[in-house]
């Protein structure tokens, strides 16, 4: 049998057992020992156990359970009701400005914390139910908090990006810092729109009632303080990373720390806190971490049989493409993929195979392995939201109000994942959206 | 259902939760490791050059002591698409059937983990670091973790079982 058929039978019994339902890392870690038994024979028998030592090396995945245990803490910590009340009446007058607070609350947000988990905790625990009482569009405004939540892993700090740069052996830092720019013009695309859909049609989002607004600007003004314990957070964890004060883990950990003090300081902080948020971190990381254990057992088969000279084969030997061909066809199998396949899993599996592709091109950008994981993130924000799989399709449904449905869920996110589409291929012609900042850094 | 299997799934269920809660806590060592470090580094000058290695050590524990009780408490993500819309009777059946893939990795993660004990203890295996750490304990716990995630595979086993006979084991 070829090693491409291998491939390919691995990936569909891959997809096969998913779809019955068992738990992921079980599909994928199954697959994995299977595969290791056939080829190697009882020789194969310790290559799954194996990838525990190869997860364990990735000390990186550390920031891992901080960034969950974070994101727990922060949406419970009452900072994010403050700060959705500053931007409702900073923004309430401009049209849809509600939803447009909701996008610049999610940017917020996404600058504390590595996951889309706190973000879509905070939007359909806080956003959403506001918005819905307003009488917004519900379709308009649960895009809004999946497409929003989506910026936690492009806009630093990043798991997503941690994963990438173990992966790839690029640097965080670098990584982190590509992703403020494209980050920024995401939200920016999707505030646009909002506000474009609602100058169209007012009735998505009714106005404000005057009484709400109209406050002395000394009010106003106080409001800005919402600010103050998020810049902190953000500071104490990325500002001492990147001047070099803290390793990449340490700020995680002081990340954890300073939300843990802020939910102390807003008196949020209780036994009862503490114990919720430190059973459910376990369960999130330990999805993820057996995720990617099984995962690593599957492309450790996956390097074995040459995986990647077999796409090499293909992508230039066979169909002869060009280098940005090449990195358009990646960027359309992980978007395809995406919808079916678990997203960490994907990551896990498919980057080794094109990390090495991808650094043998000669695109002519600086940093190019930077850029790829930018281009790469990105295109996992499009996998999370996107049915039948995606993991903040998932904790939507679990998630928000009862009003919202399936359907309104799956309808809502086609908008959001053509500008994310969009903002990929701006990023691609004009790599400097993302490389800018890094480069002033180097 | 016969009532040893009632008593069995009691004993390893409780054992599982007791096990995660200690891995629950794990979380806010980690923390104070590492931040230990930030703080011995920058404050008084003295690395602790030990620190990281230490949380690598905690969170390889973390997840595999919290491997079974996250299998109990269904928090693994699954893919819905289909399973979402089976009754909880279909639910059942068709995890009956799959948890044997679920048993089948774990075996071979068993098998492997053994060996590799075996192998540590064999060779006294340590960390090559300025540390220098034994991997016996980390290697053990993990056989132990793994061993009680096939116990509580076979709980849920049990478990469905029940619901398709219609009765409630816990």
């Amino acid at each position: 049998m070829s090693y491409e058929l291998i491939a390919l039978l691995m990936f569909a019994s891959m997809l096969a057992l998913m779809l019955t339902g068992q738990r992921v890392f079980a599909a994928v870690g199954f697959v994995a020992a299977g595969a290791a038994l056939l080829l190697y024979g009882t020789g194969g028998v310790e290559m799954p156990f194996n990838a525990t030592f190869k997860l364990f090396n990735w000390f990186p995945m550390l920031t891992l359970p901080m960034f969950i245990y974070m994101g727990y803490v922060l949406s419970e910590s009452g900072i994010a009701e403050d700060l959705y009340r500053m931007f409702h009446v900073w923004f309430g007058r401009f049209a849809g400005g509600l939803a447009i607070g909701t996008i610049l609350l999610m940017v917020v947000i996404s600058a504390m914390n590595g996951l889309s988990v706190a973000g879509m905790a905070i939007g359909s625990a806080i956003a959403l139910p506001e918005m819905l009482r307003r009488g917004y569009d519900k379709v308009l405004i649960t895009g809004v908090v999946q497409g929003g939540s989506t910026l936690g892993i492009l806009i630093p700090p990043s798991v997503v990006m941690v994963l990438y740069g173990v992966i790839a052996r690029e640097p965080v830092s670098q990584l982190w810092l590509a992703g403020i720019g494209p980050g920024i013009l995401m939200a920016s695309v999707f505030c646009v729109y909002i506000y474009i859909r609602v100058k169209v049609n007012p009735s998505l989002a009714p106005r404000l009632s005057d009484e709400e607004l109209n406050m002395p600007l000394a009010e106003k003004l106080a409001l800005l303080r919402a600010g103050i314990i998020p810049f902190l957070i953000f500071f104490a964890m990325i500002g001492l990373f990147l001047m070099g004060f803290t390793s990449l883990v340490e700020s995680s950990a002081v990340g954890a720390t300073s939300a843990t003090l802020a939910a102390w300081w807003k008196g949020r902080l209780t036994r009862s806190l503490i114990h919720e948020t430190a059973r459910k971190t376990l369960a999130i990381s330990c999805m993820f971490l057996w995720l990617i254990l099984a995962a690593l057992a599957f492309s450790s088969i996956f390097d074995g049989i040459g995986a990647v000279r077999a796409i090499e084969n293909i992508f230039i030997t066979n169909w002869e493409l060009t280098p940005w061909q090449v990195i358009i066809m990646m960027q359309v199998s992980f978007i395809l993929m995406g919808m079916f396949l678990d997203d960490t899993a994907m990551l896990v599996i498919v980057a080794p195979l094109y990390v090495p592709l991808v650094d043998g091109l000669d695109l002519g950008i600086d940093g190019q392995m930077v850029w790829f994981g930018i281009l790469y993130t990105m295109t996992c924000q499009i996998a999370y939201i996107t049915p039948p799989f995606g993991y903040n399709l998932f904790l939507m449904r679990g998630l928000a109000p009862k009003e919202i449905t399936l359907v309104d869920i799956y309808r809502s996110i086609w908008p959001f994942v053509l500008m994310m589409i969009g903002c990929i291929a701006l990023v691609m012609m004009f790599p400097d959206i993302a490389m800018w900042l890094p480069r002033q850094f180097n | 259902m016969p009532k040893f299997a009632a008593t069995y799934v009691r004993v390893v269920d409780r054992w599982t939760d007791r096990v995660g809660l200690v891995a629950m806590y794990l979380v806010f060592f980690m923390i104070a490791v590492l931040l230990l470090d930030a703080i011995t580094r920058n404050v008084i000058h003295f690395p602790l050059h030990w620190c990281v290695e230490l949380a690598q050590f905690t969170l390889a524990a973390y997840f595999f002591l919290g491997g079974a009780v996250t299998l109990k408490n269904d928090d693994h993500v699954r893919m819905d698409l289909i399973y979402s819309h089976l009754s909880d009777r279909g639910r059942a059946r068709m995890d009956l059937v799959t948890l044997g893939c679920l048993m089948f990795y774990l075996v071979v993660m068993m098998i492997g983990s053994v060996s590799s004990l075996e192998y540590a203890i064999a060779t006294d295996e340590r960390r090559f670091s300025i540390w220098n750490p034994s991997m016996i304990p980390i290697k053990a716990l993990m056989l132990f973790c793994i061993g009680l995630m096939i116990l509580q595979t076979i709980s849920l086993f049990l478990k469905h079982w029940a619901v398709l006979r219609g009765e409630d084991l816990v």
